[in-house]
């Protein structure tokens, strides 16, 4: 709680801050280069959709993208794009349309930075997550994903039954 | 309970006063379950009135590739003429503006560089060599600028030109950069506006700072450019642990106001847990944006907006508007300054209700009208560009 009231703290001093780009080590790529390697590897794709600059982007990434065992369970497993909440680069979606990154974060409906999304290897979202999350989380949605229970269960309805 | 039914009828009486509509008309000719148009673009610029006939610009992908499109009619006419297409290559982002007397300029991306051109006739010319996006473009009287963000380097940075017209045909007098050293960080999204003074504000988008800050600038001239500014009035700066740089802002946009004044809109998420808020500063005419306020009133609130723009006009009419979804749908609204604050938000009619309508673009026109574009999204059917007119009652 004291975390969240310092990170909510406004108007803080600019101290040469690290970037909130996409954690250090992770090969993130772009929205179209992740979405045609899921279709080649048959592998899902997580989503990161960041804000340069964003504290709780930095957050996460110092708190749970640094371990290791995490970094390599997302590498091995998952397509990882990166995608900039403000940014105008433009990424074509599976139906062909193109927009630009921030268009993303409306069709998401984003409201926050960090927002994780889940795909699958065509680019069909599973399910999408804001906010600040531990190595333990990211590995309960890891075996939401991969495990398939998506096709059953909602997210909470899985964490709420697993053991 | 007639107490509280009169409160209602009381609270939704400003709400629905202030403007008459027609009825709304559909601009593209084309559409389908596989043609995405957008109307996204610097300074969101989509619509201008020129004498008497309404032109807007939008892009999309009919033929097999993104391609810009103009549509015109005459004011009074209850249907658009068949859309021309502008473009050759793969083009993004066009804006218009009107030249007066029927007349239009247009620019766009194509190809990776920046393009306009006159219409109806006239040929495009290509604004920029290096590689350029986010076009847009300003005037008074007979002085047109165009500002767009060019690589020069690494980092793209915002470039300011002085068009010339003859004829049909469009010269670059000059094209400069608003500052001279090169960009430390990415900058994009100009908006452009020339005030009663001649002078020639751009706003645009700024990551120096390590997040993305809405900067500004002026110059009497269009020539040499003061020191760039925030438009924010918040200060960049890290959480407790050296964590992130600052909150995010993004596509700011400008009018001119009144007969100094400019004004600008952008989206600001300084309250970074709920989305997206429209945000307001005004230059009187002393070149120096004041304190920001927002623009939504609290219906928005905890409510994402998006796609924000402001217009103005001489007689001092300034409307912000944008899309949210506070009745569950995207839906287009809009709140007009009323001298202290802005108003209570107001439904654009045709763009609110089922379905998704977003992405307004508008303008202001010299008698006062307010013409408003719009995305109707239908999956199925696909998307309509659509257009209503105003009128204050």
């Amino acid at each position: 709680m004291k975390l969240i009231k310092m990170l909510l703290a406004a108007g803080c001093i600019w101290a040469g801050a690290a970037l909130a780009d996409p954690p250090k080590g992770y090969p993130f790529v772009n929205y179209d280069a992740g979405l045609k390697a899921a279709r080649a590897s048959g592998k899902p794709i997580f989503l990161y959709f960041g804000r340069y600059g964003c504290a709780w982007c930095d957050h996460t990434n110092k708190t749970t993208f640094s371990d290791a065992a995490l970094k390599k369970l997302y590498t091995d497993n998952y397509e990882l794009v990166y995608v900039d909440a403000e940014s105008g680069k433009r990424l074509t979606l599976p139906s062909g349309e193109r927009i630009t990154e921030a268009e993303l974060g409306v069709r998401l409906q984003a409201f926050a930075t960090p927002l994780f999304v889940y795909l699958t290897p065509q680019g069909d979202k599973i399910v999408q997550i804001p906010g600040f999350k531990t190595v333990k989380d990211f590995r309960d949605y890891d075996r939401y994903v991969r495990g398939g229970h998506y096709r059953q269960k909602t997210l909470l309805e899985f964490l709420g039954s697993k053991s | 309970m007639r107490a509280a039914a009169l409160l209602l009828v009381v609270l939704a009486g400003p709400a629905q006063a202030a403007w008459e509509w027609n009825a709304p008309l559909t601009v593209n000719s084309v559409q389908g379950a596989a043609v995405f148009p957008h109307i996204e673009s610097a300074n969101r610029q989509g619509v201008a009135v020129s004498g008497d006939t309404v032109g807007v610009v939008w892009e999309d992908n009919r033929d097999g590739s993104p391609q810009c499109y103009l549509a015109m009619k005459p004011a009074a006419a209850d249907a658009f003429q068949p859309e021309v297409r502008l473009s050759r290559s793969d083009c993004f982002e066009p804006v218009v503006l009107a030249l007066g007397e029927g007349r239009f300029v247009a620019a766009w991306e194509e190809a990776g560089t920046v393009h306009a051109r006159v219409l109806p006739g006239g040929t495009a010319l290509q604004l920029t060599q290096a590689g350029a996006a986010q076009a847009t473009l300003a005037m008074r009287g007979d002085a047109l600028y165009a500002a767009w963000a060019e690589q020069a380097g690494r980092f793209r940075r915002i470039v300011v030109a002085r068009l010339a017209l003859q004829a049909d045909t469009l010269v670059v007098k000059t094209a400069r950069p608003v500052e001279a050293r090169a960009p430390s960080d990415e900058q994009g999204w100009p908006a452009l506006a020339v005030a009663g003074d001649g002078s020639v504000s751009v706003a645009w988008e700024d990551r120096r700072s390590r997040h993305t800050v809405p900067m500004v600038s002026h110059s009497r001239d269009g020539k040499k450019f003061a020191l760039p500014a925030r438009l924010t009035d918040i200060e960049s700066g890290s959480a407790p642990g050296g964590l992130g740089a600052g909150t995010g802002a993004m596509r700011p946009t400008l009018a001119a106001w009144g007969t100094q004044g400019v004004a600008a809109v952008w989206l600001d998420k300084r309250d970074f847990l709920s989305g997206y808020d429209v945000f307001a500063a005004f230059d009187s005419g002393t070149r120096r944006f004041g304190k920001n306020m927002r623009v939504q009133d609290s219906f928005g609130d905890n409510m994402a907006q998006w796609h924000a723009l402001v217009v103005g006009d001489a007689g001092g009419g300034l409307v912000a508007l944008w899309d949210d979804a506070r009745d569950g749908t995207p839906d287009v609204w809009l709140s007009e300054w009323d001298g202290e604050g802005f108003g209570d938000d107001v439904a654009v009619p045709a763009a609110h209700g089922p379905g998704a309508q977003s992405d307004p673009v508008a303008t202001l026109d010299a008698a006062g009208f307010l013409h408003v574009v719009w995305l109707d999204r239908d999956e199925t059917t696909g998307t309509r560009v659509r257009y209503a007119r105003a009128e204050r009652r």
